[in-house]
């Protein structure tokens, strides 16, 4: 019963998707997060729903510091390609450390960025 | 060229089926006198053409429109509407009527529910307060034939309601389906079923049997021998895999939808910039007939040798003075130009798909993950794939192909390759990964791998194969012979009792019965024991077997079975019916979309 309930919040979270509402979606996130932990079995979803909010407050961060609203509902990924094509590479290396990037996904990640605005100098350095 | 195809060369006759439909439709149409606007569900508005001719429709004094939220602008006082039981459609229409009553517009309203009305549509009418001013009907279409040989339910979520929602209404559907063919064909002697869901049908077969029994006494002896059922969940591996014959890589590739395809202008050649082309595929043109079930690299040849010949012809007509006859006979040659030339521009357009490096690298990364050879090369192969942010339907075929081929995956990987592909595409795919997982498409690997004893016992994998020169369905892809086709090839030969031990390792239970031909319909007997033969009709007559994937099937699978009743010393021929017709990217999508 639990884990349906959780899954329900997870399910109406996307519903949610795409509302300005910054606050409520996180809140929401984070009781399925609680509810999710309360169940052994549940481990998996409950450290991605932590993950989730702290990347949406990253996010809001972001915006608010560059005063571009193209962060939020990116992933992880999208916001380190994001961070890099706009040349804020310590933003970029904050994400990472943040969510423990590996090293393979971060090398893809800052080639692809890198030849996207043709930063072939960058490039050739890393 | 139609889209309708012909039925003509059909092993039964699935014109009746057909003109039944279609004089049902019109019966329907006669019943509202006068000119009416016929509303309808675009969905079924692409079956429907497979069905009728729309000049047929507008004969009856219907003028035809396509359901969406905008309300109908229309001359006509009458209105109907033709949908399945959708509840987001009856808020259309719901909202249509109230946009007419408040312009103080009257007129009459008819819903017509394809196949059978259902209470729950009828609420919401109810709630909207317009219930009254509706009649109600159905248009009960449960099957149609797609060629000459497939028969489809158009039902598109079935693998998803199964497996996902818990909703099992669309096997009934099917049953009632099935049930509908015993009426013109007689009661179908054998049956064969593996999968959970196939057992249910089997159950309302029987059921629908004993409520209102199809009268096999005066129909003589059963047009169809034997029915098997499957389903899709028995054999995830397959449609997972890159289909490589030509109808198959289409559908990959540009997507068949209701038995035709839709490309640019540019490809067929004319020079028509951004408009789009339909082309019908189906077994009334001969070379698509021909060529259709053949892997791609044949098609390619056969193609080149029909274009060589042509050229070779026109040289000799204009090199020597022929007689008039040979001329007719040029000309009657030059005649098939145009299907040359249409499928050597579809060839073309597939063929920069098929030289590009990763699509090899793709099938023999498919291929590995079968033999079970080297699981880490595989598991960096899709991780490489997620870090690269590729077309996550990608990444879902091979990882549900490594994982149902390894009875799952082992935590630590299963954890990491999740965790990865929620940073990579989005915290938002959660459910996905979840539908996957009570699905068992994706999951912990709880027991070791038997993929190996199965594809052993079942030779999958032939240790050489001869893509040029096939004489087993495992060419169909290049050296892996369909799970589902094998269990149909052991079902005919000699029934489940053969292979009852590697049965027991697929999901779901198993069947094998015979069915009384008395009306009684309780005459159903279990025959545990009964090494049933097919009994092999003597006088040269084939035996007739309907195959039905519960859950959907793949052109390539199609592909399998055709390919098999034209092998010498087979007295079989196959009738194929599905839920609908699928590969790996549209059961996925249906799982992956959430509503």
């Amino acid at each position: 019963l639990l884990l349906k309930e959780s899954w329900e919040l997870e399910m109406n979270l996307l519903a949610n998707k795409g509302s300005p509402l910054q606050g409520p979606r996180i809140r929401l996130i984070e009781q399925a997060q609680k509810l999710f932990s309360e169940t052994k079995e549940q481990n998996f979803e409950s450290k991605a729903a932590e993950e989730h909010a702290k990347l949406l407050r990253l996010q809001h961060e972001l915006e608010v510091s560059t005063k571009q609203a193209i962060f939020v509902g990116s992933s992880i990924s999208d916001t380190i390609r994001t961070c890099i094509v706009l040349g804020n590479h310590r933003a970029a290396t904050r994400v990472r450390a943040e969510f423990k990037v590996s090293d393979k996904r971060w090398y893809w990640l800052k080639a692809f960025a890198l030849a996207t605005v043709r930063d072939w100098d960058s490039l050739e350095k890393f | 060229m139609a889209q309708i195809p012909n039925l003509d060369n059909s092993p039964i006759n699935l014109s009746s089926i057909r003109e039944q439909s279609q004089k049902e439709l019109l019966n329907i149409l006669k019943n509202v006198r006068g000119k009416k606007c016929l509303v309808i569900d675009p969905k079924l508005g692409g079956s429907l053409s497979l069905l009728i001719q729309t000049s047929l429709l507008k004969e009856n004094g219907a003028e035809l429109r396509h359901l969406s939220a905008e309300p109908i602008q229309t001359e006509c006082s009458k209105v109907m509407y033709l949908i399945r039981s959708q509840l987001n459609l009856m808020k259309f229409i719901s909202s249509h009527i109230q946009n007419d009553l408040s312009k103080g517009l009257q007129k009459e309203y008819f819903v017509y529910f394809v196949p059978r009305r259902t209470v729950v549509c009828e609420k919401v009418f109810e709630e909207e307060k317009v219930h009254h001013l509706i009649t109600f009907g159905e248009y009960p279409l449960y099957i149609m034939p797609l060629d000459e040989d497939v028969l489809s339910c158009e039902l598109d979520h079935t693998f998803r309601e199964c497996l996902i929602d818990g909703d099992t209404s669309s096997l009934w559907h099917v049953g009632k389906a099935i049930h509908k063919l015993e009426f013109s064909f007689g009661v179908i002697p054998n049956v064969r079923a593996k999968g959970k869901g196939s057992a249910k049908i089997v159950d309302i077969l029987n059921s629908l049997q004993a409520e209102e029994p199809v009268n096999s006494s005066d129909m003589g002896t059963p047009e169809i021998n034997t029915l098997i059922l499957i389903d899709r969940e028995v054999d995830m591996v397959t449609p997972m895999c890159f289909q490589l014959t030509y109808e198959g890589l289409l559908d990959e590739i540009v997507q068949v939808n209701n038995g035709a395809v839709e490309v640019d202008a540019s490809v067929i050649g004319t020079q028509q910039d951004g408009k789009k082309i339909k082309i019908p595929l189906n077994s009334s043109d001969k070379l698509y007939k021909e060529i259709r079930d053949l892997h791609f690299e044949e098609v390619v040849q056969v193609l080149r040798e029909r274009a060589t010949s042509m050229q070779k012809d026109y040289a000799d007509v204009k090199s020597t003075s022929q007689s008039v006859s040979e001329l007719k006979d040029f000309v009657k040659k030059l005649n098939s130009l145009p299907e040359i030339a249409r499928h050597v521009s579809l060839a073309q357009h597939l063929q920069t798909f098929t030289c590009k490096p990763s699509f090899h690298s793709r099938l023999d990364i498919e291929q590995t993950i079968l033999e079970l050879q080297n699981y880490d090369l595989c598991f960096e192969y899709i991780e490489e794939m997620i870090h690269k942010q590729e077309p996550i339907i990608h990444v879902f075929r091979l990882l549900v192909l490594l994982s149902v081929s390894n009875s799952g995956l082992p935590k630590k990987s299963f954890d990491y390759l999740r965790r990865e592909i929620l940073h990579s595409y989005g915290f938002e795919h959660m459910p996905t990964l979840y539908n996957l997982e009570k699905a068992g498409l994706v999951k912990r690997q709880e027991s070791k791998s038997n993929w190996l004893m199965i594809s052993k016992a079942l030779q999958l994998i032939p240790s050489e194969s001869e893509a040029a020169n096939p004489n087993d369905i495992s060419y169909i892809f290049s050296g892996y012979a369909p799970l589902s086709i094998r269990l149909v090839q052991h079902a005919i030969r000699s029934g489940w009792r053969s292979i009852e031990e590697i049965l027991k390792l697929l999901p779901g239970p198993h069947l094998d019965l015979k069915r009384g031909g008395s009306t009684s319909g309780s005459a159903i007997d279990r025959v545990p024991s009964f090494q049933s033969n097919l009994d092999r009709v003597t006088d040269g007559h084939r035996a007739l077997v309907l195959v039905v994937f519960v859950g959907g099937v793949t052109f390539a699978e199609i592909a399998a079975l055709r390919f098999l009743s034209s092998q010498d010393g087979m007295g079989y021929d196959f009738i194929i019916g599905t839920t609908k017709i699928i590969n790996g990217n549209t059961v996925l999508e249906s799982i992956i979309s959430t509503n």
